[in-house]
């Protein structure tokens, strides 16, 4: 129960904090007034309009040629697979495990529990790759810190797109390397059933984590790439 | 009104409202018909009192073992006095009658017919798969006399007046009640004897029994010879010393004193050796030196250290559910998890773990879903998983523990374990597994099995041909000598008679299969045929061979149910008893093709055992079934002209048989399922239980947990039977299992890549975030 509260309100952050963002910087009502109250009412009216307006574009013939634009096809062939490898293991992870795990009492069993397992491999092995060559194009180097009071006025923190972006690669490679531990330990003659509970608790939240981690970088990606151009008709 | 002078009325309408409350509790008192249970009182010492008490019989006298004719002693009457009686029959062992709640499923009692093919699962708990004996026409009468031998009194055994009256073909008035035998569990004396109880209620002693098997007297006699109207005040009968001989108790006077008091020698915990006379299970093919104890009993615990109960003797039988079933929330601290984790049904921590000193389980490495789904008893109780599993034999249904000449115990019904079934709290646990057999009348769905003797009785000789070959054998018996033994050679086994007037076949021998039947003597290893070739018409021939002809004719004469007249044909010459005389002529025309000994029957000679008797037991030699389908198919036909209402259709193998267009058909039917019950010992060493050794103790792609098969097993000799894989029992697909076993080939590797992934991505997030925070710090230059 208390997983599930978590992962619903984690979700509904991360969900609300990127449409944040885009109302905040792309529309012009959002500068029009300082007030928080009607701020939230503007974005909530836009978050509403927008919803409907996706929806009614939404089709499997939209999704596809958005698909057919991601640039991950124009990879050269080594990256291309990885990063199928890579999505492909992660999208299957992270629905299995919490579909089972939100709606399923029993948990996760049968062939989808297979298929999570084996996915499970294919992502730790994915993300050894990504971290190891491309992890250093995240890496963030903040300047030297005074002691002051600044370091907590999220003001002054000089939060952008970018640094929550390389937060966001962190936090999902930390939480991928837990959930391999969490993983890798359980089957290892080393934990007793407490340590059992602790090490299922612990790969769980670090699938949230992981989740809103994905979530947030995909949201800030996308958000940043320009839409493709539409088709004539 | 002043206050003074309200408080009179005041307390007169309270005196008022007291006696009433007082009046209405007598009443309710009165009005139940019972006096008041007492309550325990335990002083709180932990001694058990010495148990010097008077005896007294069922009418509440004193008995004095020097008088004439005693009664046996009645636990009513001895025991009543401090632990009131009325409150122990409504316990496990007594109330199953009357019980309000049936609780986890335990083992049935079944009824076994070997003649009849019948294992017929019997409760009067509404137990998935059983049946009341109430419903297939079992009296309790009828009841005990079956079940008596472990049944320790009370219950069925001792009906009240109002059933006694309801049976008017019951004998209790001869037998009296079985009373609960309260030392059948508590008697610390080494001279308690579960064996002696079962033949004294076979000998229909029921009120003598509990003397008897208790040993505080000796007792002759037999109810069952007795006429229907004696009763226990007509004293003995003065005209018969030797068969009908009236039940009689002889009490040892010195172990009584002064004042006529017996000491009883009694534990307040049943010994081990008490609970398993009914409990015992045993794997049948394993010698006894090579059994081993439950860890439990030999870590020094006893079965009630575990299996509590109160005055009521509502025992604590340990399952998981036992506490939200009988709102006895102190019996979860009497399961595994109670004892060993301090878990509750649940999960929860309300139990103190570490009872009597119970180890804490580390299950280091095992996944938590196998807590989940899994009883304890799983990987830890009954035999390990083997391929064929494990045959054993229960106290109860195979009538262990009762020892004399003959052999009680019998190896039917087969029972088999550890199957693995989902019980009903949605956990797997190992169980023990018969399938039944029997023979029943069905309307629309329902079957109503049809008792034993009732289809006896309608099929006649389809069911004896055993005994007729044995009454030939038998017959012939009477005239051989010492180191002789008349034999039936027929298809590839040697048929002798036994001492039980039945048959052993030995064998098989290297004859032919087809090979015709021959009546031999078996002697010095050997075999000679019964009736050698010779020509009788030679002057020759040994005057011996006539001699022992007429010794042949002579004893066969005296076989009971005999078709005809005894003769031995020897080409054609006919010999036989004229006037208990030796006739030899010429033999009839008729007779002409026929040889050997046989009955002359209309003018016919026909042999000494018919086509379908020596066919049958040839069929069934070296086996453990009872029937032929030629029989099934017979027996249906005959239980049809019978003139049962609905179609007559028998069970076996866990299948169905039924008759269509004349022909025995066979097919799958729910009423021929296996019927389970879970099993909890023996426990094993922990080094013993699966997953000790690897996951692939079951998760394997051949692991005898998930993939043996188990084959229907029955009375009827047929190919027809059910087979089942274990995994189907567990409500899981033999497919998944396979591919899931499968995956443990391939998951030390997996393990080594993860390991891989963990070692290269863990270090290279430290160093990100070492240099970060080294950066942050101010330790570190700008890249």
């Amino acid at each position: 129960m208390v997983f599930t509260i978590v992962t619903v309100l984690v979700a509904a952050a991360a969900f609300l904090g990127l449409a944040g963002h885009r109302f905040l910087t792309t529309r012009e009502e959002a500068r029009s007034t300082i007030l928080y109250g009607e701020r939230a009412k503007k974005f909530f009216a836009w978050l509403a309009l927008r919803t409907i307006q996706i929806s009614r574009r939404a089709s499997p013939r939209t999704w596809a040629a958005y698909l057919k634009g991601l640039p991950l096809w124009r990879q050269p062939v080594l990256e291309k697979w990885l990063f199928i490898g890579f999505y492909g293991s992660f999208l299957y992870l992270a629905a299995s495990g919490f579909f089972f795990g939100l709606f399923v009492p029993r948990g996760l069993f049968g062939f989808p529990l297979v298929g999570h397992v084996a996915c499970g491999g294919l992502f730790a092995v994915c993300l050894t790759v990504i971290v190891l060559f491309k992890g250093r194009d995240f890496l963030a180097m903040p300047r030297p810190a005074g002691l002051s009071l600044s370091l907590i006025d999220p003001r002054k923190m000089a939060i952008t797109a970018a640094r929550v972006k390389r937060w966001a690669f962190w936090v999902f490679a930390s939480a991928g390397f837990l959930l391999t531990v969490t993983a890798l330990v359980p089957m290892l003659p080393w934990f007793g059933t407490p340590g059992q509970k602790i090490l299922f608790e612990l790969h769980r939240y670090s699938a949230v984590a992981s989740a809103a981690a994905a979530l947030v970088f995909a949201g800030l990606e996308i958000f940043e790439r320009p839409a493709p151009a539409r088709s004539p008709d | 009104m002043s206050g003074p002078d309200r408080t009179p009325l005041r307390t007169a309408g309270a005196a008022l409202v007291m006696a009433l409350a007082l009046a209405a509790g007598l009443a309710a008192q009165a009005g139940s018909g019972q006096p008041a249970a007492q309550a325990p009182a335990w002083d709180g010492h932990r001694t058990i009192p010495a148990h010097l008490i008077p005896l007294r019989d069922e009418n509440d006298e004193p008995i004095i073992p020097t008088e004439a004719q005693p009664l046996p002693y009645s636990a009513r009457y001895t025991c009543g006095p401090c632990h009131d009686y009325g409150t122990i029959r409504g316990g496990w062992h007594f109330g199953a009658m009357t019980a309000a709640a049936s609780g986890r499923p335990g083992e049935p009692w079944l009824e076994v017919d070997a003649r009849t093919g019948t294992i017929l699962p019997l409760s009067y708990r509404r137990w998935a798969g059983t049946f009341d004996p109430r419903a297939v026409g079992l009296t309790a009468w009828d009841f005990t006399l079956l079940f008596g031998r472990h049944l320790p009194g009370g219950g069925p055994a001792e009906p009240s007046d109002a059933e006694v009256e309801a049976e008017p073909d019951a004998r209790w008035s001869v037998s009296g009640k079985a009373e609960i035998n309260c030392l059948a569990c508590h008697n610390g004396s080494g001279r308690q004897d579960p064996g002696e109880w079962a033949k004294q209620v076979l000998r229909e002693n029921l009120r003598w029994a509990a003397t008897a098997a208790a040993g505080l007297g000796e007792v002759g006699g037999m109810a069952s010879r007795l006429k229907g109207t004696w009763d226990v005040f007509d004293g003995p009968n003065p005209d018969d010393h030797e068969w009908a001989v009236v039940p009689e108790v002889r009490y040892r006077p010195s172990d009584f004193d002064s004042k006529h008091r017996y000491f009883f020698d009694l534990n307040y915990q049943p010994s081990d050796e008490r609970c398993l006379a009914c409990h015992a299970v045993s794997p049948k093919d394993e010698p006894k030196w090579a059994a081993d104890a439950d860890v439990h009993a030999a870590a020094g615990l006893k079965c009630a250290d575990c299996h509590r109960n109160d005055l009521g003797h509502a025992m604590v039988r340990g399952y998981e559910a036992e506490a939200s079933e009988t709102g006895n929330k102190t019996a979860a601290a009497f399961t595994c998890r109670g004892c060993h984790l301090g878990e509750d049904a649940e999960g929860g921590k309300t139990v103190v773990p570490g009872r009597l000193g119970a180890p804490y389980p580390r299950h280091t490495g095992i996944p938590l879903v196998h807590f989940k789904r899994l009883a304890c008893t799983v990987c830890h109780s009954g035999p390990r998983p083997k391929e064929g599993f494990t045959r054993v034999r229960t106290a109860r249904a195979n009538r262990l523990g009762i020892h004399g000449v003959a052999a009680w115990a019998t190896d039917a019904p087969i029972i088999v374990e550890p199957v693995y079934r989902e019980d009903g709290a949605g956990k797997i646990s190992p169980q023990r597994l018969v399938w039944p057999a029997y023979w029943a009348r069905r309307t629309g769905k329902d079957l109503l099995p049809i008792k034993p003797a009732e289809v006896e009785a309608a099929a006649g000789d389809i069911l004896k041909p055993e005994d007729r070959i044995a009454r030939v054998l038998i017959g012939l018996s009477q005239v051989m000598a010492e180191d002789e033994t008349p034999v039936l050679e027929a298809g590839r086994f040697v048929f002798a008679p036994n001492v039980d007037a039945g048959l052993d076949a030995a064998g098989p021998t290297g004859g032919k299969a087809d090979a015709p039947a021959r009546w031999g003597i078996r002697k010095d290893g050997g075999i000679v045929p019964l009736v050698p070739d010779f020509d009788p018409a030679a002057e020759d021939k040994d005057p011996a061979v006539e001699a022992r002809f007429q010794e042949f004719l002579q004893a066969l004469a005296t076989v009971a149910e005999k078709p005809g007249e005894p003769a031995i044909l020897v080409r054609r010459t006919l010999y036989r008893l004229v006037d208990g005389f030796l006739d030899v002529s010429e033999a009839p025309a008729g007779l002409a093709g026929a040889a050997g000994p046989g009955w002359i029957a209309a003018g016919k000679l026909l042999p000494l055992a018919s086509d379908f008797d020596v066919r049958t037991v040839t069929a069934k030699a070296g086996t453990e079934q009872t029937l032929t389908e030629e029989q099934v198919a017979l027996v249906l036909a005959a239980l049809t002209k019978a003139g049962a209402t609905g179609e007559c259709v028998y069970i076996s193998g866990g299948r169905l048989f039924r008759l269509e267009k004349g022909r025995l058909a066979a097919r799958k039917d729910r009423a021929a399922e296996p019927l389970t019950w879970p099993l909890a010992h023996n426990v094993r060493p922990a080094q013993q239980s699966l997953g000790w050794k690897a996951c692939t103790d079951c998760h394997s792609g051949a692991s005898d947990f998930f993939f043996d098969t188990i084959k229907g097993t029955g009375p009827l000799l047929t190919k027809s039977v059910a087979r089942l894989s274990t995994s189907s029992f567990m409500g899981r697909g033999g497919l998944f299992q396979r591919i899931f076993g499968l995956t443990f080939l391939v998951r030390p590797v997996l393990k080594i890549v993860l390991a891989v992934c963990a070692f290269l991505v863990g270090p290279l997030l430290l160093v990100a975030g070492l240099a970060a925070l080294g950066r942050f710090a101010g330790f570190l230059g700008r890249r």
